[in-house]
């Protein structure tokens, strides 16, 4: 079952001027893969990362999301789409930093609003103390350190049991013991609830203990492995 | 849905604590500045009303002296006949009003008159030792003069009913009192156009506000004047009334128009100045008020824009996790409209309290003590109105702009 599929896309930058930085990207993702994508510095793997969240809509070819083509679609449809099928954690943990740890992971579920207030609660306190993170919970998300604050961005992106998880180096600001332990859950989301993974990464181990490897050299992809 | 975006609003609010202040007061000033113009504005207005109607009825009948002159002679048959006719003048008109009762009945069977009373006015010398002036000697009607004047309240020495009690007596405007060196309990004599003079006690003296009246105008009973002036029972010079709403005095002069042979004139005709001061009054007002309020809404557009430029990284991150632009709307405009009813509502108990201060602020003129107010609940409705409108435009526009915001653009770092 098919939960991802890239068809030829390329995208330019204009400014400052014109740059071709991804070329006849194609590629297709199953349902519960846990993928790696590698690559050098500005080889283009955040770009292909925001093109795939829907957040970019700015490309030729075409992208579907668990069998919806979501290319083409407004603004407002993506957001909505988003919120309930995707989850992402970005290369620089994003939190809210005026709400505290507990409010940031539970905003998507209650913007959501499909579960009762004190279900979403408690899932979040569950992902909180998964990720060892319990015990902060009232905390502001500026009050904690730059590594937890990656693994409550990573509960967040997990909080609506998204069909597609979607990371830019979500390990990138943890010590091996953390990174191992995000692993774990990764591996185990996509083993057991079949949900799909997208994982930008530099850590060479991390990327060879997931179920593929894409390798992006300048913008194209140059091998998939195994 | 709109619970999370409220919370969000309401996190936003209260973690800028200081910048809520500001904005809030700046809604406040708004606001109360808006009330406290418009109260004050209007209470000079009704007070420099006030003023004038002491002395001017709303519709005034009177005898029009100035009609063309009848014609003398026939006009020649032939053409062959000069006729010259010099010095031409009229030898019997009638003065005044013969039969005030008529008129009065007439006026008093509108509805919307009410009250009448009737003046004998001459020009008289008054006489005090060896001071002599010119005035007015007005024989007032003593019960219905008050109707229409509120006569009572201007009198600062003495009753006006003692002129009812006593054929001589007679109430002094102060400034005249003053110029004539004359109190009360002072006999003056007063000497009539036609050389009739007689003595009169002065038993009260008037201060209505409006110098050159009472610089000149003198009081007493119309059946006095009367005698004075030997006219019969029914005379008067003009019979006067007064309408519910002074505004209506045009109209309804023109309803009664038609059954009264003599002229009949409405206050604003040959006091129009009066008329467009309260209305440029007015326009100052709303003008000064409104500014006022757009001024506090650029304090508010300013406070947001701030936020929404501070916000941006959280609006992206807002935006990644589902939240679509109507949802950034209606963050950040609930926060605007916050703002604008803890602002507005504020502002209301605000301008009240300022207001009444002033109102207790002493200024004497005529029989007003303090600075005038008028409290009127259309203003404040209006304040709110304009006041939510302007906070709800000047926080749409921020608001729009957060909406737009591209969070790739912003993610990308
Ligand atoms: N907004 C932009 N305008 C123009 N060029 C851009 C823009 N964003 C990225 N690029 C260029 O596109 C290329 C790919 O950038 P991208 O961020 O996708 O790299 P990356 O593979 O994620 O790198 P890293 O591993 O350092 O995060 C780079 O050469 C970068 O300079
Ligand atoms: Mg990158």
């Amino acid at each position: 079952m098919q939960s991802l599929a890239a068809v030829n896309i390329n995208k330019y930058f204009y400014d400052p001027q014109e740059f071709h930085v991804l070329k006849e990207v194609s590629f297709e993702v199953k349902r519960g893969e846990f993928i790696s994508v590698v690559g050098k510095s500005g080889s283009g793997k955040s770009t292909l990362l925001y093109l795939l969240s829907t957040l970019d809509t700015a490309y030729t070819g075409s992208i579907a999301i668990n069998g919806t083509t979501v290319t083409g679609l407004t603004q407002n449809q993506l957001a909505t789409f988003r919120n309930e099928h995707i989850g992402f954690v970005f290369q620089f943990h994003y939190l809210l930093p005026e709400f505290t740890v507990l409010d940031n992971v539970m905003l998507p579920a209650l913007k959501l609003n499909k579960r009762p207030k004190e279900e979403i609660r408690e899932k979040a306190l569950d992902l909180l103390t998964l990720l060892d993170v319990r015990g902060h919970e009232h905390k502001k998300a500026s009050m904690i350190s730059g590594g937890q604050q990656q693994r409550v961005a990573i509960a967040r992106a997990l909080i609506n049991d998204p069909a597609i998880i979607m990371g830019d180096e979500p390990t990138g600001n943890l010590d091996s013991k953390n990174t191992k332990t995000v692993f774990n859950i990764f591996r185990q989301l996509a083993r057991e609830r079949n949900q799909t993974i997208i994982a930008v990464t530099h850590d060479d181990e991390f990327a060879a203990n997931c179920d593929r490897i894409i390798e992006m050299v300048d913008g194209r992809i140059i091998a998939q492995h195994p | 849905m709109n619970r999370t975006n409220n919370k969000i609003s309401w996190v936003h609010l209260t973690s800028k604590l200081r910048q809520l202040f500001v904005a809030v007061l700046s809604v406040v000033f708004g606001i109360s500045m808006y009330i406290f113009m418009n109260s004050f504005m209007n209470g000079v207005n009704n007070a420099q009303t006030d003023i004038t109607f002491t002395s001017m009825a709303h519709i005034k009948v009177y005898n029009d002296l100035n009609g063309e002159s009848p014609i003398l002679l026939p006009p020649p048959l032939s053409s062959d006949t000069i006729q010259f006719v010099s010095n031409a003048r009229e030898i019997s008109y009638t003065e005044g009003i013969r039969n005030a009762d008529e008129i009065k009945n007439i006026l008093l069977s509108n509805k919307n008159i009410v009250a009448v009373t009737e003046q004998v006015n001459q020009n008289v010398f008054f006489r005090n030792g060896v001071a002599k002036l010119n005035g007015t000697l007005s024989g007032i009607d003593v019960t219905n003069e008050p109707r229409l004047f509120g006569t009572n309240d201007y009198m600062v020495e003495g009753d006006l009913t003692e002129l009812d009690k006593r054929p001589d007596a007679i109430v002094l405007g102060s400034g005249l009192a003053v110029r004539l060196s004359a109190y009360t309990g002072d006999n003056i004599t007063l000497t009539t156009s036609d050389g009739v003079t007689k003595i009169f006690r002065i038993t009260g003296i008037i201060e209505t506000g409006t110098g050159s009246i009472d610089k000149s105008r003198a009081m007493i009973s119309i059946q006095s004047a009367r005698q004075l002036l030997s006219k019969n029972k029914s005379y008067a010079t003009e019979v006067l009334a007064n309408v519910r709403d002074y505004n209506d005095a045009r109209k309804i002069a023109d309803e009664v128009k038609g059954d009264i042979k003599y002229k009949t004139e409405p206050w604003q005709e040959g006091n129009a100045q009066l008329e467009s001061a309260n209305t440029l009054r007015d326009i100052i007002a709303v003008a000064v008020s409104l500014t006022i309020l757009i001024v506090a809404g650029f304090g508010i557009y300013n406070i947001m824009n701030m936020t929404v430029n501070e916000k941006m990284k959280e609006i992206a991150i807002l935006k990644a996790m589902g939240f679509d632009g109507k949802d950034i709307i209606q963050i950040f405009l609930t926060q605007s409209i916050i703002i604008g009813l803890i602002g507005g509502f504020t502002g209301l108990i605000t301008g009240f309290i300022i207001s009444a201060i002033v109102d207790r602020i002493p200024f004497h003129i005529a029989s007003f003590t303090t600075l005038p107010i008028s409290y009127i609940p259309l203003d404040y409705v209006m304040a709110l109105v304009f006041g939510l409108i302007i906070t709800f435009i000047a926080g749409y526009l921020p608001a729009k702009k957060a909406s737009e915001v591209d969070p790739v653009a912003i993610l990308r770092g």
